[in-house]
């Protein structure tokens, strides 16, 4: 075999093993699952109540699925794929913009480049959390195959999470002009 | 020849200019929910425009030169709104919440002890009446009532919430939580119990060969009687060990029969609470 061929397998080897291995912090308030967005959680300035660790790693890890449920939804205009990451207000919102880009024949894509996520009000007997979320995004409005407008943003969102039965849902996700 | 191709070609590259030539968006930075919007375009010709946001996304025909108007209902929802014609030029702009409308409250826990200080917890969120979380700063009015007995505060929000915490009043019943805000209210019931027993104190008497211990009256340090139900425990040290006896609390006194003894200290407890010590024997 050619050294240069050798060589090029190799690293594709070492390419591939890199991607497959889960990429994860030891502090627990980075998450970057494969395919999710990564999300980085500060948890310092939360009142009343400080956020416990494995709090702290759950909210993390359901507000970057759910980042991942909405691109999917409303690239793919399926209200479906959102049903276990959003509740309330939020998941009704949602519903309504695929409802909407469904008629006018648009969808969105997402490309999320990562969530600067700070936990600024844990409520006191632990059922809910605010988020003050930055997030860096690409959004591109499309019409079928073809791109009608791109925008590459960073977008202040406000979310509130409820506690359910072993996850935290999104109740209330906002884009604000500032914090 | 190429001088009169090159006329009919400008002659026809004229006679389109409804392609969409120039489209200058101005919109305001801001909009409050449920307001309309009239967005002005320059240039000239028919143009597609696009207007995508939280639960919206709308196509229609506009002639570039004409103000475009997007009606209340569809900026009703805060958030993010990118409006674009498909001649290239874009803006973005914000749906802010508007007044107060409603309020979801938390009120923990549904049942309290009596004259607990900061155990009653109350957390309000405040919505437009769209339900979009508003976040410019309101008042929030938490008003507890029990018995007769009104406790308030009034928290500003940030960033939609405001919670607060209270002190339980000292007689038990059902007390009335609200949360108030602008025109909206919210109305919680949180039920406060007597809390610990205070001066567990007990008697005892002979009884058919065993000793009948029996307690006063159980009531908190406020005076409310102690539920129905309540364990209490009653010990008695002797010579031959131990006898452990749980009783619930019945029409507001504990009772049990232990083991006959000539000399035993006999204890009585419920939960944390200790209570007095009988010195059982010797003719007593």
């Amino acid at each position: 075999m050619k050294p240069f061929l050798r060589l090029a397998i190799v690293v594709a080897s070492v390419a591939g093993v890199m991607f497959l291995l889960p990429r994860h912090n030891g502090d627990g308030d980075h998450v970057l699952a494969a395919g999710r967005p990564e999300v980085t959680l500060n948890i310092q300035n939360a009142t009343p109540r400080q956020v416990e660790d494995s709090t702290q790693k759950a909210v993390a890890r359901d507000y970057a699925a759910a980042w991942q449920a909405l691109a999917d939804a409303l690239e793919q205009n399926r209200p479906d794929l959102l049903g276990a990451n959003f509740v309330g207000t939020a998941g009704k919102k949602l519903g309504e913009t695929i409802s909407e880009q469904r008629k006018a024949g648009l969808h969105q894509r997402f490309q999320d480049k990562g969530h600067h996520v700070n936990a600024i009000f844990y409520s006191p007997e632990g059922s809910a959390i605010e988020l003050q979320d930055t997030a860096e995004l690409q959004i591109q409005v499309l019409d079928g195959d073809k791109v009608l407008h791109s925008e590459d943003v960073t977008v202040h969102y406000v979310a509130l999470l409820t506690a359910a039965e072993n996850s935290w849902k999104v109740r209330v996700l906002e884009a604000v002009p500032e914090f | 020849m190429k001088s009169l191709r090159l006329t009919i070609f400008l002659l026809l590259a004229s006679t389109v200019p409804y392609a969409a030539q120039a489209a200058d968006l101005k919109v305001p930075a801001t909009v409050t929910a449920g307001n309309g919007l009239s967005i002005p375009t320059s240039g000239s010709g028919e143009a597609s425009l696009y207007v995508v946001g939280p639960g919206t996304a709308i196509k229609k025909k506009v002639q570039l030169g004409q103000d475009v108007q997007l009606t209340a209902d569809e900026l009703k929802n805060a958030g993010r709104y990118m409006v674009f014609v498909d001649s290239g030029d874009s803006a973005t702009f914000f749906v802010t919440a508007g007044p107060v409308g409603s309020i979801a409250f938390l009120a923990r826990p549904s049942r309290v002890p009596a004259a607990t200080p900061n155990v009653i917890s109350g957390t309000a969120f405040v919505f437009d009446k769209y339900q979009n979380l508003v976040m410019h700063p309101e008042p929030v009015k938490f008003e507890l009532d029990a018995n007769g007995m009104s406790v308030s505060r009034t928290e500003t929000t940030r960033n939609g919430i405001a919670y607060t915490k209270l002190d339980s009043s000292r007689k038990e019943g059902a007390a009335q939580f609200v949360a108030s805000s602008g025109s909206a209210s919210v109305r919680r019931v949180v039920q406060e119990v007597a809390s610990d027993p205070c001066n567990l104190r007990i008697h005892a008497e002979r009884d058919k060969g065993s000793i009948l211990v029996q307690t006063d009256p159980i009531k908190d340090c406020s005076g409310n009687p102690v539920p129905d139900g309540t364990i209490v425990t009653f010990t008695s040290l002797d010579a031959k060990g131990k006898s452990t006896v749980d009783a619930r609390i019945k029409r507001g006194v504990a009772q049990a029969q232990l083991p006959a003894s000539s000399n035993a200290t006999i204890s009585v407890a419920a939960g944390v609470v200790v209570g007095n010590e009988i010195r059982w024997g010797g003719g007593q």
